[in-house]
């Protein structure tokens, strides 16, 4: 199990190195410079080359590579270039934010969506389980910017129950930021309830059918204790899977409801920063995102092993 | 999600043909995804307006006996536009998960029959940008690379085709320790021969079923590029960019520029996943 | 009207000759009142002198008439866009970080609605008799927020600043050409006087609230904005969210009336959208700048009050003159004449613009030579023009345009019409940092495309439109104009500063540019700020700037 660990974990390394490098030479094909991304179209060319000069973006690439990345490797995330202030001081804010939002939606979507994948399985074929799955189907379809809007309109405009903006007062408690984060949460619960319900169905649908299940049947165990200690058990193995790889997604991929409701998650941080050039705040949110997804993965595989002891840690496939 | 390779034999195919036309939701998916092929094709031919023809003085109006779906804010009608909208998704975004399925097929192949370093470094690579939200990663390449149908394809092919190359991977795993495959390895057949013409026919079935489900992501990314302004070109009709164009115009009581596009985006989606759902049963049994 | 010719020649007894001149020219009507009343305040006459205008709450200066029933102490609530970036006014040029050093800060002068110049922190100005010294009279007793009085030093560091080419300044794009650093002096501890490079006609509209970067700030400031909020302005700075908002409150220690709401607060938006839903929920009160298109709803809801400021803020077409088809003057005729302008000022601006005539010379300005006929749709004459330049069987071409407002609107509606005439043009929307790229040609989509649209914001002269975007050396000259009568002609009406000459060269211009026509400015379109019912006073200007100090709840 260590030696697992410790392999995960230089693998996960090497990735989020990767990535640096990824982010850093990709990220040089993108038009504009960060000069003229902070004095806009119409300065002066003259005062683009100062300011580039001065936040040293004029320099040879791999030394402004070695420089920062040296010092990151010292715990330092470096200074903005556009805002002119330590990066953690954004990314760190914006993490908590994209991590509050993901977990509403989460703790919203999971226990619905596996509820609603149990059910189906257990009434595979019957009309319960087509509307489930194909509303699920049909859910996920519904891009963000539809639903999300179109849940504005209800909740906010019209009935006004709902903030429609997720920026919450100062010194709001726990549940203020609940309160703020329903309607945001609310387009992300689509896109995901049919994904995690079909796959919780999938899986019952697989375990249902299997082996185990049979004997455990034929052993004269209680259909309802079956069902939670062997069937739900294997249903949730694909689930937890699939939860943890949207973690990418939930975490940083949230651009366009971050976009709508005003909330300052990562997803906007790494899409400004690109726009603006502003590489220590790019490289260090895209990593912050690597590593967020790198220990979601881990957790799903140690879940996964924990509720699937057929599964040997050590062999990899 | 592993798959368990099914020897292409003349009777597992009557088989496969059979349990398909049982499915359900094979068939009620096809449906969905013919009739928006056929208003691709015939649509500019039975539109009752142009789709592209503006009277911007009457723009935004509200559906009536002339205008079943109203009016968009160049005053176009917006129940022509509808029909014919899906005719540069249906382009983009099947020839998008064709190149995925070509990328992520030669990655899959390649990772899962010579293991070893290669593996590694391209899976280090795949996790690497899958670690990216996809999102992020199409925006900053089609603002490097310019806004063109082109690039949306590439971009979309590009980023699908790691997740494609995982499934293919698994699969190839399986099969590489399979008798016909050490017999060709006797036989000193070359790897590429291996891979190609021994192995890939048999891992088929799993990768038709990846790419019809990565069919429905693509139309939902190119939905979703178009939106935020990176995928179509006006004056596409496409439902996504019409929904772009027209999103901020709901919350003045204009929903009807953009309901009927977002249903169609939805329900070609659901059509395309149901298909995919079907095949999945079918190729399964 | 009846004229008391006695009282003039009073007047004028203490007036330069291009002073005077402007006052014979009202006088015997070649100048309308309107007018004259722009043109006056541009050269410094005072504004109880140019006639006791009636003004509603002061602008830049102090509220100078109260408005009826307004309660003190309002908290004024504001959807504006979020700065991109670190605020600092030597930096930064975007519409967020305007507005937000300008409710701290203060301008010599302030480009207030029908662009007049009213005195804030200057009380006067002056040229000599050519027009390459102005002086600057400063008013006495203004106090910055950290406690120091504003005196000529300030002013004259803050201009040095902005003129420093080593301070990578976003105003050095105006001022080049103009003004250097050390062309600022000081005279006494109140007095200013700026050598320009050569004759300028319309300099204080440089240092007034147009060129947005001239708030006058501290000798010391040292770059550190975001953290002092230094300003002589009439609120000061409460809290200050980066990405999230702004407060402000009342500055007792004002040189004029106090403000009268107690606290203002700011709320940043990356997009219009949630802008129109915040103001519709009731949690702003204003939204500051509101996209006619995209704010149509609110257009003709009875629960807001839009105000509308006439403005020179456009969306001109620039095609490239040097090479491919726009190369022949007739192609780019036939395009502009293929324009419905009044349709895009009733459909796509919803009424709120005006139509261009193709020259940077808006309808408002004072010195546009009204006489020059206007362009109007004629397809029939279009297709000729393109026939005569070898076209008959049609063109094509791409039109490339910033995602930015009505711009994707405008270029399809051009597309829609120009096909009419044979053109076939392509369009290539694409994100607006992606389209100016690095505003230097061979990098940049903005100024390498054949046909390309940008937008441009509101100016009170068109010094900068004449320059920059036609000149032969004009940096932002993506149409790739080169005509030497035209450059030689633009040089003289900026020289130029009494009306009639400028009025003269204006016309001569038009014409030209109607004969050339490199570039289409199809509309100048209005600044709207949507205000809901019972919120008062409150005063925008067209280039996105915001006056809150008379403002309240009626």
């Amino acid at each position: 199990m260590s030696s697992f660990l410790a392999r995960r974990f230089a693998y996960s390394l090497v990735t989020l190195f990767v990535l640096t490098l990824l982010v850093f030479f990709l990220g040089q094909v993108l038009p504009g410079n960060v000069g003229r991304a902070i004095l806009g179209p119409f300065a002066d060319q003259k005062a683009v080359e100062v300011l580039n000069h001065q936040l040293g973006v004029d320099r040879p690439l791999l030394v402004q590579y070695g420089a920062w990345i040296g010092r990151f490797l010292q715990g330092d995330m470096g200074q903005s270039y556009i805002y002119r202030a330590p990066v953690a001081d954004f990314v760190i804010p914006a993490l908590g934010h994209s991590l509050k939002l993901a977990a509403v939606a989460f703790l919203v979507v999971v226990p619905l969506g596996i509820a609603g994948g149990v059910v189906a399985a257990l009434n595979i074929n019957r009309p319960t389980d087509r509307i489930i799955s194909l509303g699920g189907l049909s859910a996920a379809a519904i891009p963000e910017f539809v639903s999300g809007i179109v849940m504005v309109l209800i909740f906010g405009v019209w009935l006004r129950w709902l903030p429609i903006s997720a920026a919450w007062p100062d010194g709001a408690g726990a549940l203020t930021q609940l309160y703020y984060l329903i309607l945001p949460a609310m387009p992300l619960v689509f896109v995901l309830f049919g994904y995690i319900a079909r796959m919780t169905r999938a899986g019952m649908i697989e375990a249902l059918d299997s082996d185990y299940t049979r004997t455990a049947v034929l052993k004269g165990l209680p259909w309802r204790q079956v069902i939670w200690r062997h069937v739900l058990r294997n249903a949730l193995l694909p689930t937890i899977t699939v939860v943890a790889s949207q973690t990418g997604y939930l975490i940083g991929g949230l651009l366009v409801v971050e976009t709508l409701f005003r909330y300052q998650g990562l997803g906007s941080l790494i899409y400004n920063a690109a726009k603006g050039k502003d590489f220590p705040m790019l490289e260090a949110s895209v990593l912050i995102i690597g590593l967020t997804y790198a220990v979601a993965t881990l957790i799903a595989d140690l879940l996964y092993s924990w509720l699937n002891p057929r599964i040997r840690m050590d062999g990899g496939q | 999600m592993t798959y368990v390779a099914i020897p292409a034999t003349r009777n597992r195919r009557h088989e496969f043909f059979a349990t398909l036309l049982r499915s359900g939701s094979f068939l009620a998916g096809v449906p969905i995804v013919v009739f928006w092929v056929f208003c691709s094709v015939f649509g500019p031919h039975i539109v009752p307006y142009d789709p592209l023809a503006e009277d911007v003085l009457n723009a935004l109006g509200p559906p009536s006996s002339v205008h079943w779906f109203g009016t968009d804010q160049l005053g176009r009608d917006i129940f022509s536009r509808v029909l014919v909208g899906s005719r540069d998704i249906l382009i983009v975004a099947p020839l998008a998960t064709i190149m995925a399925t070509a990328v992520g097929t030669v990655l899959g192949l390649i990772t899962g029959y010579f293991r070893g370093i290669l593996d590694d470094v391209i899976s280090r690579l795949i996790e690497a940008t899958m670690a990216i939200p996809g999102v992020i990663v199409s925006l900053l390449a089609i603002v490097a690379l310019g806004t063109s149908e082109g690039t949306v394809i590439i971009v979309i092919g590009l980023s699908f085709g790691p997740v494609i190359g995982r499934t293919v991977r698994s699969a190839v795993l399986a099969e590489r320790e399979l008798d016909y495959v050490a017999a060709a390895t006797l036989r000193r057949e070359n790897s590429t021969h291996i891979m190609f013409i021994e192995i890939l026919p048999n891992i088929l079935p799993p990768i038709l079923v990846e790419s019809t489900v990565r069919l429905g992501y693509a139309i939902f990314a190119v939905a979703a590029l178009s939106f935020l302004g990176f995928g179509l070109q006006p004056p596409s009709p496409d439902w996504a960019l019409s929904v772009s164009a027209n999103y901020s115009m709901i919350s003045g009581g204009f929903w009807w520029t953009v309901l009927f596009d977002a249903v169609a985006i939805a329900s070609l989606v659901v059509g395309v996943n149901l298909t995919a759902d079907g095949l999945h049963g079918a190729l399964d049994d | 009207m009846t004229r008391n010719a006695n009282l003039l020649d009073d007047l004028r007894f203490s007036l330069t000759p291009v002073e005077n001149h402007l006052i014979d020219g009202y006088a015997d009507g070649r100048v309308n009142r309107r007018d004259f009343l722009r043109h006056g305040s541009l050269l410094g006459l005072s504004l109880p002198f140019l006639g006791q205008v009636a003004l509603a709450a002061g602008f830049g200066a102090a509220p100078s008439v109260a408005q009826a029933n307004v309660q003190p102490g309002a908290t004024i609530r504001v959807a504006g866009p979020a700065p991109e970036g670190a605020i600092d006014p030597v930096l930064s040029g975007n519409y967020g970080a305007i507005l937000m050093f300008q409710q701290v800060g203060e301008f010599l002068c302030v480009d207030g609605p029908d662009l007049l110049l009213k005195p804030s922190l200057a009380t006067s100005w002056k040229p000599n008799q050519d027009g390459t010294v102005w002086t600057f009279t400063l008013r006495k007793g203004v106090k910055f927020h950290s406690g120091g009085e504003m005196k000529a030093d300030d002013v004259v560091a803050t201009m040095d600043r902005l003129a420093d080419p080593k301070n990578s300044s976003n105003a050095l794009s105006v001022f080049k050409g103009i003004l250097q650093k050390g062309g600022i002096r000081k005279v006494d501890d109140y007095t200013v006087e700026f050598h320009l490079d050569g004759p300028n006609g319309n300099f204080p509209y440089l240092v007034s609230s147009d060129n947005y970067n001239t708030i006058i700030l501290p000798a010391s400031y040292s770059g550190d904005f975001e953290t002092t909020w230094d300003g002589t302005g009439s609120f000061r700075i409460e809290k200050f969210a980066r990405n999230v908002g702004a407060s402000f409150v009342r500055n007792d220690d004002y040189w004029g009336p106090k403000a009268l709401p107690a606290k203002t607060e700011f709320t940043f938006f990356q997009d219009i959208q949630p802008q129109i839903l915040a103001l519709q929920a009731g949690q702003v009160d204003i939204i500051n700048t509101l996209p006619a298109l995209a704010g149509v709803a609110l257009l003709s809801d009875p629960s807001f009050d839009i105000i509308s400021i006439k403005s020179t803020a456009n969306q001109a077409v620039h095609m490239h003159c040097q090479t491919g088809p726009f190369q022949d003057a007739r192609v780019r005729q036939a395009v502009a004449l293929s324009l419905d302008r009044e349709k895009l000022v009733k459909g796509l601006m919803k009424g709120r613009a005006v139509a261009g005539n193709d020259s940077p010379f808006a309808s408002i300005y004072p010195s546009t030579d009204p006489s020059v006929p206007q362009r109007k749709q004629d397809i029939q004459k279009a297709k000729e023009l393109l026939k005569a330049a070898g076209f008959e069987k049609g063109l094509q071409a791409t039109l490339t345009a910033p995602q930015a407002l009505e711009i994707p609107a405008f270029a399809q509606l051009i597309q829609s019409w120009v096909k009419e005439i044979g053109l076939d043009l392509k369009l290539n929307i694409m994100d607006r940092g992606a389209f100016f790229g690095d505003a230097v040609p061979g990098k940049s989509p903005w100024l390498d495309a054949e046909m390309g649209i940008a937008d441009w914001g509101h100016r009170g002269v068109p010094n900068v439109f004449l320059t920059a975007l036609l000149t032969s050396t004009g940096p932002w000259n993506a149409a790739k104009f080169q005509n030497k009568e035209y450059d030689t002609l633009a040089k003289s009406y900026i020289a130029s500063f009494d009306l009639d000459t400028q009025r003269e060269n204006a016309g001569k211009i038009q014409r030209l540019l109607l004969q050339e026509t490199p570039m289409l400015f199809s509309y100048f379109f209005d600044h709207l700020t949507a205000v809901k019912k019972g919120v008062v006073g409150v005063q925008p200007t067209a280039m996105g700037q915001l006056f809150l100090h008379g403002a309240g709840i009626s």
